[in-house]
This record gives C-alpha cells, sequence and structure tokens, in this order.
C-alpha cells in the first residue's frame, strides 16, 4: 500500500492563494501578487545598488546585473532591432528581470511557486508587449500603413491574398500575444507542477520508511529538475523577451 | 507565520478555482508591478547603471588610445637616444681620430725639428772643424815658412831680403799645398 501515502493535493490548492490584503476587493492580494512586487522591488533593489556601487571594476550585484544589462544590450536589442532598438533596452531589461524573477521563485525554498505559472500574470505582460508593439508601429509607420504592410503579404497576386489576409491577421494580431502569454504559462505550470509532483512522492516515501529504497529515485529527479526549472526560467525570460524586441522592431521598420 | 500567509485554498476568495483562469487581484497586481518597476527602472534605476558602463568602455578605449600614445612616444624617445647615441659615439670615434692625427703630427714635428737640431749641430762641428782646422793649416803655413826660411838662410848662409823672399815662400807653400791636397 505504497500509493495510499501519497497525498496529492488537489491542483487548485497549489495554485490558488488565499489572499491577504484587501480581500474580496478587486486589489486581493495573494502570493503571486507579494511575488510580482517581489520582482519589481528586486530588480530595483539590484539596479540601485549596482548603480550606487558604481565601480570601474564591477563586483558581486554590479557584476551581475551589468552582465544581463549587457547581454539583453548586445544580443537582444541590438542583436534583433539594431541601433534603431536601443531606446527600447530598459524596457526589456525591465520586462525581463521581471519574468526571470517571477519564474526563479518556482525554485526559492518556502516560496516555491512561479508567479508565471498563473495565467494572471503572463497575460497582462503578452497584452502589454502587443498594445507596445502596436503603438509603435502606428506611431512609426502611420495607422494606415501599418495595418497594412502588417497584414498584406508582399508579392502574392490578389486571389491568394483573400486566403493570406485572414491568416495575417490571425498571426500578427490574435496568436502573437497569445503564444507569448502561453508559451511562458505552460512552462512554469508544467514545471511547477512537476517538481510538486516528485517533491510529494519524496516527501511520502520519507513517511513511509518502507519507500526508503527507492527513495533516492523521485528525489535525484526532484534533484535534477530544479536544476533545469532554473534553466527554463532564464530561458522562458529570455524567449519571451527577445520575442517583444522581434515584434517591436518588426513594427519600426516598414518591413515591406 | 509563512504557512499562514500563502496557505492555499481551493476557495479563494478572488477568482475561482479553475486553475488557468487568471484572477483580478493577481492581474491587478502583476500589471502595477511591471508598471512600477518599467517607470522606476526607466527614470531612475537603469541609467546609473548604463552610463557607468558606456564610462567604462569610454575610459577602457582612452586607456588603450592613451597606451598606444605611450607607447609611440616611447619608442621616438628610444630612437631619439639611440640616434644621439649613435652621434656620441660617432662623435668619439672623430675626436679620438683627431687626436691620434694630432699626435701623429707633432711626433712629426718633433722629429723633424730633432733632427733639424742635429743637422745643425753636426754643421756647427763641421764648421767649427773646418775653422780650426784651416787656422792649422794657415799657422802650419806661416811656421813651416819660417822653418824653411831659417834653414834656408842657415844653409846658404846668404842675406836675403825678407821681404822680398817673402813672395818666394809663399810660392813654395803654395806649391806644397797643391801637391798635398
Amino acid at each position: 500500500m505504497l500509493l495510499a501515502g501519497i497525498n496529492f493535493p488537489p491542483i487548485s490548492d497549489v495554485l490558488n492563494w488565499r489572499s491577504i490584503l484587501f480581500s474580496g476587493t478587486p486589489f486581493a492580494l495573494n502570493k503571486v501578487g507579494l511575488i510580482t512586487l517581489a520582482a519589481a522591488v528586486i530588480t530595483l533593489l539590484l539596479f540601485f545598488i549596482a548603480g550606487r556601487q558604481a565601480r570601474l571594476v564591477p563586483s558581486g550585484v554590479q557584476n551581475f546585473v551589468e552582465s544581463i544589462v549587457d547581454f539583453i544590450h548586445n544580443s537582444i536589442v541590438v542583436d534583433v532591432m539594431g541601433p534603431d532598438g536601443l531606446p527600447w533596452a530598459p524596457y526589456l531589461t525591465g520586462l525581463f528581470f521581471f519574468i526571470f524573477i517571477s519564474n526563479i521563485f518556482e525554485v526559492i525554498p518556502f516560496i516555491q511557486m512561479p508567479a508565471t505559472a498563473r495565467m494572471s500574470v503572463p497575460a497582462p505582460l503578452a497584452l502589454i508587449v502587443w498594445v507596445t508593439f502596436i503603438t509603435v508601429g502606428i506611431k512609426a509607420q502611420g495607422a494606415g500603413h501599418y495595418f497594412k504592410n502588417a497584414v498584406i503579404p508582399p508579392g502574392v497576386p490578389g486571389p491568394l491574398l483573400v486566403l493570406l489576409i485572414p491568416l495575417e491577421i490571425l498571426s500578427n494580431f490574435i496568436v502573437r500575444p497569445f503564444a507569448l502569454a502561453v508559451r511562458l504559462f505552460g512552462n512554469l505550470l508544467a514545471g511547477h507542477l512537476l517538481l510538486l509532483t516528485f517533491a510529494v512522492i519524496s516527501e511520502a516515501m520519507f513517511v513511509k520508511s518502507i519507500g526508503l529504497v527507492v527513495l533516492p529515485l523521485p528525489f535525484a529527479m526532484l534533484t535534477a529538475l530544479t536544476g533545469y526549472e532554473i534553466f527554463v526560467s532564464a530561458l522562458q525570460a529570455f524567449i519571451f523577451t527577445i520575442l517583444s524586441a522581434l515584434y517591436i522592431s518588426e513594427a519600426m521598420k516598414a518591413t515591406h | 507565520m509563512n504557512t499562514v500567509i500563502f496557505a492555499a485554498t481551493a476557495a479563494s476568495s478572488s477568482g475561482s478555482s479553475n486553475p488557468i483562469l487568471p484572477a483580478t487581484g493577481e492581474i491587478i497586481w502583476s500589471v502595477l508591478s511591471f508598471a512600477l518597476l518599467l517607470v522606476v527602472l526607466g527614470k531612475w534605476a537603469y541609467p546609473p547603471v548604463k552610463k557607468m558602463m558606456a564610462d567604462r568602455a569610454d575610459k577602457i578605449r582612452g586607456d588603450l588610445d592613451a597606451a598606444d600614445l605611450a607607447r609611440a612616444e616611447a619608442q621616438r624617445t628610444l630612437e631619439e637616444y639611440r640616434e644621439q647615441l649613435a652621434q656620441a659615439r660617432r662623435e668619439a670615434t672623430r675626436i679620438l681620430d683627431e687626436a691620434r692625427q694630432t699626435g701623429e703630427a707633432l711626433r712629426a714635428d718633433l722629429l723633424a725639428k730633432a733632427e733639424g737640431d742635429a743637422a745643425n749641430v753636426r754643421a756647427r762641428n763641421e764648421e767649427a772643424l773646418r775653422v780650426d782646422r784651416q787656422r792649422v793649416i794657415a799657422e802650419l803655413r806661416s811656421e813651416v815658412g819660417s822653418l824653411a826660411l831659417e834653414l834656408a838662410e842657415k844653409i846658404i848662409d846668404a842675406e836675403v831680403d825678407r821681404a822680398a823672399s817673402q813672395a818666394l815662400i809663399d810660392a813654395f807653400i803654395s806649391e806644397i799645398g797643391a801637391t798635398q791636397a
């Protein structure tokens, strides 16, 4: 009766959190809200410490922050957007830090909840990026030009346009933000549940001494997955940021 | 404390229990957090860090340029020193050559002078010898003359006019001198 020892909690128990403040109002603050607040505050703290240190030879926090800023500047802004994208560097840096820290709480002991595993975080972020790139497109090319360029692929004969225009609209204005949000959400939700699963199994085996023989297996899996989830946290933050950069950059230039 | 704060419950007061649907409170707080982050980061937090990095890049670039300049300067100074050294060496060689020449000339001069002096001395000696010899010859001549005269007076025992016989004696001496020379 090994399985009897495993009490897998209902999924909503590990995702829906009781509110701490302002219960009952739309401003109900719960664990997820706290984590997003922490993501913002930690990012700002890191930057203020780095900015305050401002040493010629960076070390510690300054080094950490500067490497990420440099990475985003070179690998995302310059590579994807070119020099025109430089004004967007702070926006993208903020996006990256916010998502990464929201993600990384997945493996922080005693918190162990990625805020991005709730649709409440990726969805608004995707929406913000969506609004951003559409606004940029309208500002850079004018509304008519932008929407025309965005939905009419060049060099396509008339009859095919009937087919392609709806597809382009679908892909550029509906699928993009949806995919952005769902990719982040799905990855982190899955990671969270995976870690939870192996943690529950390990715990159950530890409690039931009979399972001690096989305890190392789920526990090793839990350890390996924790490392993997750290990687996923960074990767997903990177993907979200680089795609945002790509969409904004596309909107800035009249590609066709 | 944590367990109380983070206690999960299926009957969450905000939103449904569907794990996929977002909750209103969470959306509001995440948007607020992100907005706060973007505003503060863009206005106050990001620029100093970026400025520091740009300053550092500038400084490194400046340092590299300065190092290049310094290296060029050092190279130039080295060339200068080498040139000066070569010049000094040439100068030294020249001075040495000059000294050698001067020495040589001096030696030749001294030698010439010494030879001249020696020649002078020799000439003077010869002159003195010649004068002595002539004096001796002259003395000898007059001595021989008077001796011969006495001898003749005694031999022929006649009175001879001294003045008239002098010419005879001179001719006789000259004859002797010519045969002797």
